[in-house]
């Protein structure tokens, strides 16, 4: 089962690989956001995949029987909760971006190479 | 107080310390060296120690002595300048004089090398103290940049000793020269030295920054840049010179510099049309002698050494003085402008003259002396007759050179200049006259400088006491004729200076290889560098440089893989497939492939949250609930934020890459997967170790009073990572607030705001806004023992708040709301770090919880500073996820 | 409790101060002026709780902080050895250097955005970096880096610092990811988060695929967030976008603190440097691109204009120099580096702040429009002389001593690629100088092309704040001696765990 997950895994990183790439900005949100995603399903694999029940300790006894691994799971729900904080944080700067610039190309978003540019002829204009 | 008055009064300070040194001549006299230490850096084995001895003392005389004179004569030299001008002039002058003093005393190396860099630094500020002239500030450049690039050689060399011979002393290291030679270390140390050395002492082919330097105020190159400074590379090659002599090729590196050193400057000083020019050129000629003598073996090159040492330092500060006046009196400074001056500057013409005499090396000056010793060193060493041929040539040229640069301005040519600007003073007279007159004198009276100074200085640098004769007159032998060889040539060169002038002046193939040309072309080239450089780095291309990490991440791996020179350990079990969780990940696969082939953003947003809530999905069916629900809740949320982000944005995103680019993408996605892949399945065949877990699940309802694991291990075992996480949340808020929204948030204008919603929506409201508010407390209340936890219940409580904001608007959400949400978000945040105190002072361990048990009306309750950690949390995710809502709202209304 | 207890609790001050003093600034964002002197404080009682300790680690007691009571392995650990405290403490002086600087610099609207609770998460995020001993812990340290970085750099929502931070973020998320793909690789592996523990689990075993691939990807991250080249294109997109005082405290803070992780997880965790590393070929790939990145970064830097971008150049070169000493895989060139990171921290972010009050008489950072800055403020410029000449490396500054440590190290070293790597460096420093003097001759002793400009005073603010740091940079110059003995303890401590004997 673990093949497949991690197979599963890897092409979502490739995916997220292949939208991080785009000179489209939203794209590259999204790119980072299913980066995460296949982040997660790594570390969740880091913990092995053996059983189905979760690290509840029931009701009478004292000790965690068999189950899966309860450390990668806090340590995704911490990666996830930062994730979204930074989707969010990312949307809304290319909300600005768009706004000032007119365009979501990066290419063609160019403020912070034109100030201070040693190539440009005069000073840039930083508004 | 009047501005000449100031130099004189500083005077005294460098006085003072020439007075200092010379009570030490007595015991040097005896043989004895003064030594004082200080510790500094023992760890590193540097310690400031000092150390007076013969040569050190001849230095410190000069230093001291010539210094005195140079603050009386600037004191007097700088009529135009203005009061800071002249005080920050004097200062770069004393603390110059500090660091020449500093460099000559310093018996540890490294402490050498920063007096060394002083002069360096220092020598650039006096160099561009006008920094109104292009031409200035070039050669401070210039004078900076080769004097520290040598600078560099020299240290590495002095760190390389550190590292052969363990000890940064000068004495010991000089003392164990043998030793050092037989290390493979040796070549490339002394190659160093000899690099600092040379640019220090403006050898070939470095000597082009010293003319450069005349562009300083002409105090300044009396002092520095004839007198001292530059001397200081010659006081190293003294010093090292069994060192040099130790490894091969050492003695004749020396000599064939030297001898190309003296040539050109020969040449130059005949080319040159400035008064400075003249004098700097033939500095560097002077230089190249003194750094022959270093290199040539024997006794009597020690002697000639220091006698020329003395002698040089009197005549040319003496020279440049002159030239000072001169320059300050009429403000010419071409010399075939010059002429008739003597009648105007009587004093200063005398002066010169006499300096010019001992330059000449006529009797009865010292000049005399210290070229017999010259010839005397030639010809006792093992050296053939080149070097003795090229001294009678370069020689010669000083003589000529001496006479153009007192006889034709001050004494021919009358009628070339009418007037002048300012007379002489008597400032601007006693150093000139001093020195000069000392260069008679001490040829006359020899007896107590050759005991006091010169015996010692040699005897420092030689390792023994050599017998040092100053007479005038050592009988007729070879030196005489060379000697009247040279006078001879010298007045010929004299006589016809102006044919000689002209012709040298004439543009000649020999110019495409001066030096200077080649520090040009240097800087060119680096300056091209830099541009290329800078032209490649500044690519706008974010794509371009995402490439190029990623590309670089997945070769680190490689290199690693390479070196180690590992195959995967590889399990591939295919035997526990469940069909349904294979279905349901390939499916979230096949999401991410579609987000990444999508058109428009629309789809490319859904098909991401498709592949987000697969994964819930399979943490779901693995064992993972807290997990599927956070991610869940999650992936809904960014999707209904990013939507309301997005409505402004235009949904149509044509693909922005070219198709070979989109090949080269998918050709590194899927290296990189590739490589993600193949290490989890490595990872996966390891066995696992279960120690760590195994803690938390024995520890977690009996120390920990949680069922929750998870839970337990992210409020409690690990519980400061959520602190962070909690703070990265808080701080989100602030981002978000404000970047969202107008750029100056005039607050009291949403207040009022509100509409109406759909009917039913507002109807239903209040309901679905207590229940969810409620929902959201329960789960933060029970998720320490079942599922959920304060980060679930914050995402609850504020989706309570967005369905009114939906129904009412956000005015009255805020006002339901009451808080600002930065005020929750805050106040969240400090609850959480709050509730770890309570640990720290009870236990004295920060965020160790702890647990209150009581009875109250029968009903029996535990509680911990947990639950308050929790609400932290919570808090922290309601303030941030509304401060996005309003956010985003506050811009969609713009 | 006892005083010892109440010694070791003062261990967490460096980063909880600053956490707490942050939320309450947040709750203060109504009024600017309290808001202001909270953070003050807040910074004043970090860089006093990092100074008691880095007193107290120094006597040679190494303070372990166990959150929540539970101890390594289980729990997360501080572990405030000599490397953690005493960069505390420079970093707490940077900070204190950055918040005088803010008093003129950061003005109220600014502060209504938010500067204060962003720059202590900051600092609390750097401290955090610095005294961790949990891989996780870290990588949650620098993501709020990463968040607050992004929130001071956009403080002002020009179109410029927009465009600069979504490419900060976008560029070091990625390398967040990697390090997050490592350390899960290294937990399947190891079955521990704590880095002493991993480095006993992986001591002696033989390199396996998955171990190599978490090693070489959590050096991916890191070296990307220090700013090697070639993976440090954010570096130069987004310092010169910022308000100043961000800029510093961005030049001065965020990249060492990946430095030092570096050292802490290359060296500790995977024993690179010993005979038997658990991830082999380190040494050579971080030789390769600190000679790299010294030569790009400073070539780069002598071909800019504006002040603030030639100054983010030279952070990537003198970062290389970290990573040089690291490379060279010996103590002594772990204590090099060490010396060099605490120098660098000061210079650095005194070079910003010095460049902030250049722009403030001058009225821009444009170099072709400065000059004659020596006449008008001889006392600023004297300062900049200092933080100037140290970067150049020019005794008795503190840039030439820990230039000379690393060069030692290197000639000490037996690798057969240091003597390369001693010239690249020594090149280098010769081109700092080259830069440096340019800098000087442009903005203080040519004459201003633009006479016209109306000269402005130099705030006292920023004055006391270049003057702090410039006299740092002299201080340990010229008192060397307590700061290498404390590099070299740090190094000496820097040991990889052995693994457990076999019962």
């Amino acid at each position: 089962m673990s093949v497949v997950y991690a197979f599963v895994a890897a092409g979502l990183f490739g995916c997220g690989v292949y939208m991080v790439l785009s000179r489209h900005i939203v794209r590259v949100i999204l790119g980072l956001s299913l980066l995460t995603t296949a982040v997660n399903l790594v570390l969740f694999l880091a913990g092995r995949i053996r059983s189905a029940q979760p690290p509840l300790i029931r009701e009478g006894s004292e000790r965690l029987g068999e189950s899966v691994d309860p450390v990668p799971q806090a340590l995704i729900l911490t990666a996830i909760v930062i994730g979204f904080a930074l989707t969010v944080i990312l949307a809304a700067l290319a909300l600005r971006a768009y706004r000032a610039h007119g365009t979501l190309r990066s290419d063609e978003i160019n403020a912070a190479q034109t100030l201070g540019d040693p190539f440009a002829p005069g000073e840039a204009d930083d508004r | 107080m009047g501005h000449r008055s100031a130099g004189w009064l500083l005077a005294l300070l460098p006085a003072g310390l020439f007075a200092g040194f010379l009570r030490f001549t007595p015991a040097i006299e005896a043989g004895r060296t003064v030594t004082e230490r200080f510790a500094w850096a023992p760890s590193l084995g540097v310690n400031v120690a000092l150390r007076l001895d013969g040569f050190a003392l001849l230095f410190c005389l000069l230093i001291t002595g010539i210094g005195a004179l140079v603050v009386i004569y600037a004191g007097a030299y700088f009529t135009e300048y203005s009061a800071s001008e002249r005080a920050r002039f004097h200062a770069l002058i004393l603390f110059f004089m500090t660091a020449m003093l500093g460099a000559v005393l310093a018996d540890d190396l490294i402490v050498l090398f920063l007096f060394w860099e002083a002069t360096s630094v220092i020598s650039f500020l006096l160099i561009g103290f006008d920094g109104a002239s292009p031409s200035a500030r070039r050669s401070a450049l210039m004078s900076l940049r080769v004097t520290a690039g040598g600078g560099l050689a020299l240290l590495a060399a002095i760190l390389g000793l550190g590292v052969t011979l363990g000890s940064y002393s000068m004495t010991e290291v000089i003392a164990r020269a043998p030793e050092l030679a037989r290390s493979p270390w040796a070549v490339p140390i002394v190659a160093g030295l000899l690099v600092g050395a040379f640019t220090k002492s403006a050898q070939f082919p470095f000597h082009f920054w010293l003319p450069n330097a005349m562009q300083a105020p002409t105090p300044a190159s009396a002092y520095l840049h004839s007198a001292t400074m530059v001397k200081l590379g010659i006081y190293l090659l003294a010093r090292f010179e069994t060192v040099i002599a130790g490894v091969p090729l050492g003695r004749d590196t020396l000599i064939s510099v030297a001898m190309a050193t003296m040539l050109v400057g020969a040449y130059q000083a005949l080319r040159a049309e400035n008064y400075k020019s003249v004098l700097a050129y033939s500095t560097v000629a002077s230089l190249g002698i003194l750094v022959m003598l270093v290199g040539l073996d024997g006794p009597m090159a020690s002697v000639a050494t220091v006698g020329f040492l003395l002698a040089h330092a009197l005549y040319k500060a003496t020279l440049f003085f002159c030239a000072g006046t001169v320059l300050h009196a009429t403000g010419l400074s071409k010399l075939r402008l010059m002429g008739g001056l003597g009648r105007f500057l009587p004093v200063t013409a005398l002066a010169s003259l006499l300096a010019s005499l001992s330059m000449a090396g006529l009797p009865p000056f010292l000049g005399f002396i210290s070229k017999e010793f010259l010839f005397e060193a030639q010809i006792q060493s093992s050296w053939n007759a080149i070097p003795v041929a090229i001294a009678v040539l370069v020689n010669a040229v000083l003589v000529g050179v001496a006479g153009v640069v007192t006889l034709r301005p001050f004494f021919m040519g009358r009628d070339r200049v009418r007037e002048v600007k300012h007379r002489e003073v008597l400032g601007l007279l006693v150093g000139p006259m001093t020195l000069a007159l000392l260069g008679l004198l001490i040829s006359l009276q020899p007896d107590w400088i050759s005991r006091a100074v010169l015996r010692p200085a040699v005897a420092s640098i030689y390792g023994q006491p050599v017998d040092v004769t100053v007479a005038l007159w050592h009988g007729v032998s070879p030196l005489i004729l060379l000697s009247a060889a040279v006078v001879g040539v010298g007045a010929l060169i004299f006589v016809y200076w102006r044919p000689i002038h002209r012709r040298l002046r004439t543009e000649s193939p020999l110019d495409h290889y001066e030096a200077e040309h080649a520090y040009d072309a240097l800087l060119r080239g680096i300056e091209a560098a830099a541009r290329r450089t800078a032209g490649y780095v500044r690519r706008n291309d974010l794509r371009g440089q995402q490439w190029i990490i990623m590309a670089s991440a997945g070769a680190f791996v490689l290199w690693g893989l390479l070196a180690a020179g590992v195959i995967p350990r590889a399990r591939f079990g295919l035997s526990g497939v469940r069909f349904g969780p294979a279905v349901v990940s390939i499916v979230g696969l096949a999401g991410g492939v579609a987000a990444a082939r999508a058109r428009s953003l629309l789809a490319a947003m859904v098909a991401t949250g498709l592949a987000g809530l697969v994964v819930a999905l399979t943490f779901m069916m693995n064992g993972a609930p807290d997990l599927a629900l956070t991610q869940f809740a999650v992936e809904s949320l960014v999707v209904v934020l990013l939507t309301a982000a997005l409505l402004t944005l235009p949904i149509a995103a044509p693909p922005t890459r070219a198709p070979r680019a989109r090949r080269l993408d998918a050709m590194l996605a899927t290296g990189l997967s590739v490589v993600i892949f193949v290490a989890l399945i490595d990872v996966s065949a390891a066995p696992q170790r279960t120690e760590i877990s195994a803690f938390f699940g024995a520890r977690s309802y009996v120390e920990a009073f949680g069922r929750n694991v998870v839970n337990v291990i992210l409020v409690d075992f690990r519980g400061f990572d959520t602190l962070g996480e909690t703070t990265v949340i808080a701080l989100s808020a602030v981002i978000a607030w404000s970047l969202l929204g107008p750029r100056m948030p005039r607050e009291a204008r949403f207040l009022a705001d509100s509409r109406t919603g759909p009917f039913i929506l507002v109807m239903a409201t209040p309901l679905f806004y207590w229940l969810l508010l409620a929902l959201s407390l329960v789960v933060l209340l029970r998720g320490h023992n079942e599922i959920g936890g304060g980060f679930v219940g914050g995402l609850t409580a504020a989706l309570a708040f967005a369905i009114v904001a939906l129904a009412h608007g956000v005015g009255i959400a805020r006002e339901k709301l009451r808080l600002h949400p930065l005020m929750l978000a805050g106040g969240g945040l400090l609850i959480a770090t709050a509730s770890g105190v309570p640990g720290l002072v009870v236990y004295g361990d920060f965020l160790r919880h702890v647990w209150f048990e009581a009875d109250v009306l029968g009903v029996h309750i535990k509680q911990g500073t947990t639950l308050l950690f929790d609400l932290g949390v919570y808090l922290a995710v309601l303030g941030t996820v509304l401060a996005f809502l309003f956010g985003l709202t506050r811009e969609a209304e713009r | 409790m006892t005083a010892d207890a109440l010694a070791d609790g003062l261990a967490v001050g460096p980063v909880v101060i600053p956490l707490a003093a942050a939320a309450i600034t947040m709750l203060l964002r109504r009024l600017p002026r309290l808001q202001r002197t909270v953070m003050e404080a807040g910074v004043a009682l970090m860089l006093a709780a990092a100074t008691l300790l880095v007193t107290r680690v120094a006597r040679g007691e190494t303070v372990v902080v166990k959150f929540g009571g539970w101890g390594a392995p289980f729990g997360i650990t501080f572990v405030a050895d000599t490397l953690g405290a005493a960069l505390c403490t420079t970093a707490g002086i940077v900070a204190l250097a950055v918040a005088i600087f803010a008093r003129a610099d950061i003005r109220d609207r600014r502060r209504r955005a938010g500067f204060d609770p962003l720059f202590l998460g900051m600092c609390a995020a750097v401290n955090g970096a610095f005294l961790t001993g949990d891989v996780f812990n870290l990588y949650v340290w620098f993501e709020l880096m990463l968040v607050t970085a992004i929130g001071l750099v956009t403080l002002d929502r020009r179109r410029a610092q927009i465009d600069g931070a979504f490419r900060y973020a976008a560029l070091t998320t990625m390398g967040a990811t990697f390090m997050l793909v490592g350390i899960g690789l290294l937990y399947g592996e190891a079955g521990t988060l704590d880095m002493t523990h991993l480095s006993q689990t992986l001591a002696g075993r033989a390199p396996s695929v998955g171990v190599i691939a978490a090693g070489y990807l959590l050096l991916a991250g890191l070296t990307l967030k220090a700013g090697m080249f070639p993976l440090f294109f954010w570096l130069p997109a987004s310092y010169h976008t910022a308000p100043i005082s961000v800029s510093a405290a961005l030049a001065g803070l965020l990249t060492k603190a990946a430095f030092c992780a570096c050292l802490r997880i290359l060296v500790v965790v995977f024993g690179v440097g010993t005979a038997t590393p658990s991830v082999p070929g380190m040494p050579a790939l971080l030789a390769l691109l600190a000679a790299a990145t010294m030569l790009v970064s400073v070539l780069a830097a002598i071909a800019q204009v504006d002040l603030r971008r030639l100054l983010a150049f030279h952070v990537v070169g003198q970062v290389a120099y970290l990573v040089m000493g690291l490379a060279l895989a010996s103590q002594a060139g772990a204590a090099a580096a060490i010396f060099y990171t605490m120098h660098t921290m000061l210079v650095q972010a005194g070079l910003f702040l010095g460049a902030g009050a250049i722009a403030r008489t001058s009225g821009g950072y444009d170099m072709r429009a400065l000059g004659g800055l020596i006449r008008e403020h001889p006392v600023l410029s004297a300062l900049f002389a200092l933080l100037a000449l140290s970067i150049s490396g020019i005794p008795p500054l503190s840039g030439f001593w820990a230039k000379a440590l690393v060069i030692d190290a290197g000639f000490r070293s037996v690798s057969p690629w240091s003597g390369w790597l001693v010239a690249v460096a020594l090149t280098t420093g010769f081109l700092t100088l080259y830069s440096m003097s340019t800098l000087w001759m442009r903005a203080f002793q040519q004459p201003s092309a633009r006479a016209a400009r109306i000269r402005r005073r130099v705030p006292p603010a920023m004055m006391v704040a270049v003057g702090l740091l410039a006299g740092c940079t002299l201080g340990i110059g010229l008192a060397v001696e307590p700061v290498v003995r404390l590099s070299r303890a740090a190094a000496a401590q820097l040991t990889p765990a052995p693994a457990p004997r076999a019962p």
